[in-house]
């Protein structure tokens, strides 16, 4: 059948598969390739299914990229040949549009989506600067996210941006004169570091928000309640991930005494949060963006607990946020030893609220005491160990509330004398002081430590990543000054404190680099290695920026009212945050925060659909030993991407440098983040992966993380175990057992009889030949003495004679 | 008590007792495995979709609509087919607890189209005709019925060779061909939209039905072979046997024939009518193999390879898509 093409223009063409693979080879153009053809024809065989009757060429370069990404998990190349493609297609429709990088600039400007004061820059210059030979760094997922998500669109919805021009679009949001700008872009361009997403979408463009996360205090008033959630609604829209501490807020049942009536406790509040976030995401770009957290000695925390379950009283449950439990010491130890857990009122115990470490004991111990001598109008006494497996219960069912540890948080505040921090915030690795009078904000971006590895590969290029964090202290410090800020209290806050939130990503992909195991000693090594180098290069240039532009407000104005701070002068509070990286390190191409490889092939459910990811790292070596091929690839797979019981790669690779998530003890993964944490000064935020049959010691593991001084946990990850039908590879469900098979062999069987019989006549026919007819007669009527294993053909077989 | 077979005619005062050595174990390992998949469709985020459901071009959004108003139906159907149908010759207490599990879980399946329906202001009337207009899909479904309908209400009877053949026909006709093959197919079009993106928190609610139907599929594979076990003179009848082999190969037939008139001369979402008909081939061929027989197509491997994301580990960016990864027990 003749399939037909239909152009652009309208026109049909005879589809033809020669001009079909011509476009293929010309993807492989530059690249060291020795069976290109190979790899040509398996593309076209892919192709030949797909292709209709009828079909527009744009539709058919569509399905060439198609083809190509089905083949990804097959071997390294097709990722490159997927991305190539994925680039024509999105090159081709802009250079019909733009003829060059100022051209968008002055489009995005004319058309208000971009600022203004982008052409006041020297254009020419900076384009002169582009690289596009950068574009081969970015794989196939990374392009695709950034295609769908990141690359500026136009009020069509059509993209305006190679890929090239949005890390220049964005270095011009940042920088303050030529030289920072390319500082910036060649840093970024070259995934060395990423900014996070929100500067990524909004840096350079009319819509100046740059910062990930808000951190807010409710207070005990419905005022403050109604304040906050329309603070909420503005942080929210502009794609703030917003942290808000609700422990103010009184118990149900608790006295109004302006109204003389009993509060219906903080879960109904809640809900208004619940409703706002979602309806503002209908159509944003990121699902849920809001937390709510609380101290688990409020009268209400059982209800909390129950925000995330999905069944039950709707009016009760808040799908759309997120929940943390704000953890302080005192309780973890009541846990621990067994002792009972009190729960309290705020409004008849507020000192509970803000004091911390041996302060909020000693306060707990007094609530406690005036709740059992009768002077207390509410209170709860429950044991702690039960409500522990009741909490840890919830956090495996419905990934909420994320534990988080008070007393960790507040003891390494820099600035207690502005406030004590009151919670962290969307993704637990903030830590900022803040209160109902200022809104903590922090803007940030992580180190790709896999593009910091040295030539030899034998030590992280401690220069170059000097270099990288030196200019991300500097990016980060101009953001605060062009950043907009949705409310007084946020532009307050970060007027204050200049907080910044420097992060990691590629930890461990760079850890294979280095031939280091994730689950080792020397990995922890390594981590405080780094994180001690990160803490004392970031300090050192904020020391230097305050030289330049002074340091941050609050430690002026401490300086001025006789009380200094015991640490020289700086131009931020605070430096350092490991975020969780999720959608930056797709970009990247690398490793996500400090988590180690999830598994050696997993996919992955973004927004922008469902991807395969392969650990390139593990294909790179078992391709270059000779060891990849489809039946490795298949194994991997059907062991759900462990490799570590795959027979062919024992004393060929070292295997436990290519241990999965579930694979390392949860142990290890704590150890490694209280490395980090260590010199990290706001937080970690680590997710624990936990193997189903660890699932009873979930207890031990989280004492385990508040012990090695955690700041923050995140999601904790139990891996399923009930599996759908596997589409690719086939699974034996009959055993042995025949089924419908039966009739097949009883069918054969009674051939095989007949082939018997036929046999044997055949037989006495030879023998009569051979011996004559009276042996033969004698024989079959057993007169002769009897073979023991035939006795018919006793004389005349072979082996008896 | 340990003499009952299979299928059978019991009392209400028999087998409610369970043992911890029960005659069927497998059926025990399947109850637990349903009991630990159980989810319920509020944990997903659905109106997420709307406005990708908005942006669907005609093709695509009526591709959508038929998969939804075939499953939309289809679900109580086969609730209906355990509960008049089969169950009530089922003996086991522990087979019993597993096709009840199974009955729980096409609540919940319909109550997830049901709510895909609510929340995209689909038109219900039209949603629920399309089995009816579609001449195609009415057949897929009246297939079933048909069979069903001929033993319900004591028409078969259980203890007899005959009553045996009725009831094993209409356990493949629902659980294996329409469990196994018709599911199937639909379900390969809900993971083609993911695969370019779209309707992905829909589709999350899918992989979570993928999973209970193959272990519906499992249960009906284990009743096939347990009855065939337990009763191998039913595989002398030559001319029964052959029939169930040409029953799934018409089945097939039908669903190309219907899969035909979506795809014909163009892809959608980026899959073609070709990689369909292989993709069913090779669906059809697992099942015949699962039975027992030869297979009949002989396709060495799934043509759609995007269906592989279905078969590894999963992460999901929780801000984005719903998780499926969370477990209710
Ligand atoms: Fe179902
Ligand atoms: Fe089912």
């Amino acid at each position: 059948m003749q399939r037909i093409v239909v152009k652009r223009d309208g026109t049909e063409e005879k589809f033809q598969m020669k001009k079909l693979i011509n476009a293929i080879f010309a993807l492989l153009d530059g690249l060291d390739i020795p069976d290109d053809y190979e790899i040509v024809f398996k593309v076209a065989k892919e192709l030949d299914l797909k292709i209709p009757q009828r079909v527009t060429t744009e539709e058919l370069d569509y399905l060439v990229l198609k083809a190509i990404e089905q083949l990804i998990p097959k071997h390294l190349i097709y990722d490159t040949l997927a991305s190539r493609q994925l680039l024509k297609i999105i090159n081709r429709r802009i250079d019909r549009r733009f003829g060059s990088f100022k051209d968008y600039i002055e489009y995005g400007v004319r058309q208000n989506l971009l600022k203004e004061e982008l052409l006041n820059f020297d254009i020419d210059y900076l384009e002169q600067n582009i690289d596009y030979s950068r574009d081969s760094l970015i794989d196939y997922f990374g392009l695709t996210t950034l295609k769908d998500r990141y690359l500026t669109k136009d009020r069509e919805f059509e993209i305006i941006e190679k890929p090239q021009w949005f890390f220049m679009r964005v270095a011009m949001g940042i920088g303050n004169n030529e030289e920072e700008i390319l500082k910036i872009y060649n840093k970024i361009s070259n995934l060395e570091y990423l900014h996070s997403t929100p500067t990524l979408y909004n840096s350079g463009t009319t819509t100046n928000q740059y910062s990930s996360c808000y951190v807010n205090v409710i207070d005990d008033s419905l005022e403050s309640i109604m304040d906050k959630a329309k603070e909420t609604a503005f942080l929210a829209k502009y794609a703030g991930g917003v942290g808000t501490d609700v422990t103010r807020i009184r118990a149900t049942g608790s006295k109004i005494h302006s109204l003389n009536a009993k509060s219906s406790g903080i879960i109904p509040f809640i809900k208004i949060f619940d409703t706002i976030v979602n309806a503002i995401q209908q159509g944003g770009r990121r699902r849920s963006s809001q937390v709510m957290y609380l101290q688990p000695w409020h009268l209400d925390i059982d209800a909390f607990l129950d925000l995330r379950e999905t069944t039950g009283n709707p009016y009760f449950r808040t799908p759309s946020l997120n929940t943390a439990v704000w953890m302080p010491d005192e309780i973890m130890r009541r846990i621990k030893e067994g002792e009972p857990l009190y729960l309290f009122d705020p409004a008849e115990c507020p000192e509970l609220v803000t004091s911390h470490g041996e302060e909020f004991t000693k306060h707990y111990f007094e609530c406690i005491e005036k709740a059992e001598t009768g002077q207390l109008k509410m209170w709860k006494k429950i044991d702690s160990q039960e409500f522990f497996n009741r909490y840890l219960f919830k956090l495996a069912k419905t990934g909420h509330p994320w534990l988080t540890f008070k007393d960790r948080h507040n003891e390494h505040n820099p600035c207690p004398e502005y406030s004590v921090i009151n919670s962290s915030n969307l993704c637990t690795e903030i830590s900022i002081p803040n209160s109902p009078e200022s809104t903590a904000v922090c803007t940030l971006a992580s180190v790709n430590l896999a593009r910091h590895i040295n030539e030899d590969k034998t030590d992280i290029d401690w220069d170059k990543l000097k270099d990288t964090i030196e200019t991300m202290v500097l990016a980060l410090d101009n953001i605060l000054d062009k950043n907009f800020y949705p409310s007084e209290e946020s532009r307050k806050n970060t007027m204050d404190l200049r907080p910044l939130g420097i992060g990691l990503m590629g930890f461990a992909e760079a850890l294979v680099d280095l031939g280091i195991p994730y689950d080792s000693d020397a990995a922890v090594d390594m981590a405080e290695k780094i994180a001690k180098f990160m803490r004392d290069t970031a300090y050192k240039k904020s020391q230097k920026l305050a030289e330049e532009r002074g340091a941050f407000l609050h430690y002026e104005e401490m300086k001025k009212a006789g009380k200094p701070y015991p640490y020289p002068p700086r131009r931020n509070a605070v430096l350092l945050a490991i975020a969780p990286t999720a959608s930056i390190s797709i970009i990247a191409g690398t490793t996500s925060s400090i988590d180690s490889y999830f598994s050696n092939i997993y996919s992955r459910d973004t927004l922008s659909g469902k991807f395969i990811v392969i650990n390139k790292k593990l294909m790179e070596e078992l391709d270059k030993k000779g060891l990849w091929n489809e039946e490795i690839a298949e194994k991997i797979k059907s062991q759900g991407g462990s490799i570590q019981y795959i027979q062919e790669l024992e004393g060929n690779i070292n295997k436990s440098l290519y241990k999965t998530a579930y694979e390392i003890h949860p142990y290890r993964q704590i150890k490694i983040a209280a490395a980090f944490q260590k010199y990290i000064d706001q937080a970690v935020s680590k997710s624990l992966y936990i193997e189903e049959d660890l699932r009873n010691k979930m207890f031990d593991i989280y004492m385990y993380a508040w012990e090695e001084g955690l700041k923050s946990t995140y999601y904790c990850f139990i891996d399923k175990t009930v599996k759908g039908e596997k589409y690719m590879q086939k699974v034996n469900k009959r055993g042995s057992r025949r089924g419908f098979g039966l009739l097949k062999e009883r069918v054969k069987a009674s051939q095989s009889e007949n082939n018997q019989e036929y046999e044997l006549k055949e037989i006495e026919e030879k023998a009569r030949e051979k011996y004559g007819d009276e042996i033969v007669e004698k024989v079959k009527s057993g007169n002769i003495e009897a073979c023991p294993t035939d006795p018919l053909l006793s004389k005349i077989c072979p082996s008896c004679e | 008590m340990s003499s009952l077979n299979f299928i059978g005619k019991t009392s209400v005062r028999d087998n409610i007792r369970l043992t911890d050595n029960p005659k069927y174990p497998v059926f025990k390992n399947l109850y637990v495995k349903q009991k630990k998949a159980v989810w319920f469709p509020e944990e997903l985020n659905i109106q997420q979709d709307v406005l990708d459901y908005k942006s669907l071009n005609p093709t695509e959004k009526d591709l959508f609509d038929s998969a939804v108003g075939y499953f939309a139906s289809s679900e109580l159907l086969v609730q209906n087919v355990l509960g008049n149908g089969f169950f009530p010759v089922l003996t086991d207490p522990y087979v019993k607890m597993s096709f009840t599990a199974q009955m729980f879980m096409e609540n919940i399946h319909s109550d997830f189209f049901e709510i895909i329906l609510n929340t995209f202001d689909m038109d219900r009337k039209r949603v629920y005709n399309i089995t009816l207009e579609d001449k195609l899909l009415m057949e897929k479904q009246e297939l079933i019925i048909r069979a069903v309908d001929r033993i319900t209400y004591g028409k078969a009877d259980p203890d007899s060779l005959e009553g045996k053949k009725q009831i094993l026909t209409s356990i493949l006709l629902n659980n294996i061909i329409q469990e196994g093959l018709f599911f199937y197919s639909a379900f390969a079009h809900f993971f083609a939209m993911k695969d370019v993106g779209k309707m992905k928190n829909v589709v999350s609610g899918v992989e979570l039905v993928l999973i209970d139907e193959s272990l519906h599929l499992q249960n009906g594979i284990e009743a096939i072979l347990t009855i065939i076990e337990e009763n191998p003179e039913i595989v002398d009848d030559i001319k029964f046997v052959e029939n169930i082999r040409d029953t799934i190969i018409d089945a097939v037939e039908l669903e190309l024939n219907y899969l035909k008139t979506k795809f014909g001369g163009t892809t959608i979402f980026g899959v073609s009518y070709k990689e369909l008909e292989q993709y069913m081939k090779y669906i059809a061929d697992r099942r015949l193999e699962e039975l027992g027989f030869d297979p009949q197509f002989k396709i060495s491997q799934n043509p759609l390879k995007f269906l592989q994301k279905e078969d590894v580990k999963k992460l999901t960016n929780f801000f984005e898509v719903s998780s499926t990864e969370y477990t209710n027990f």
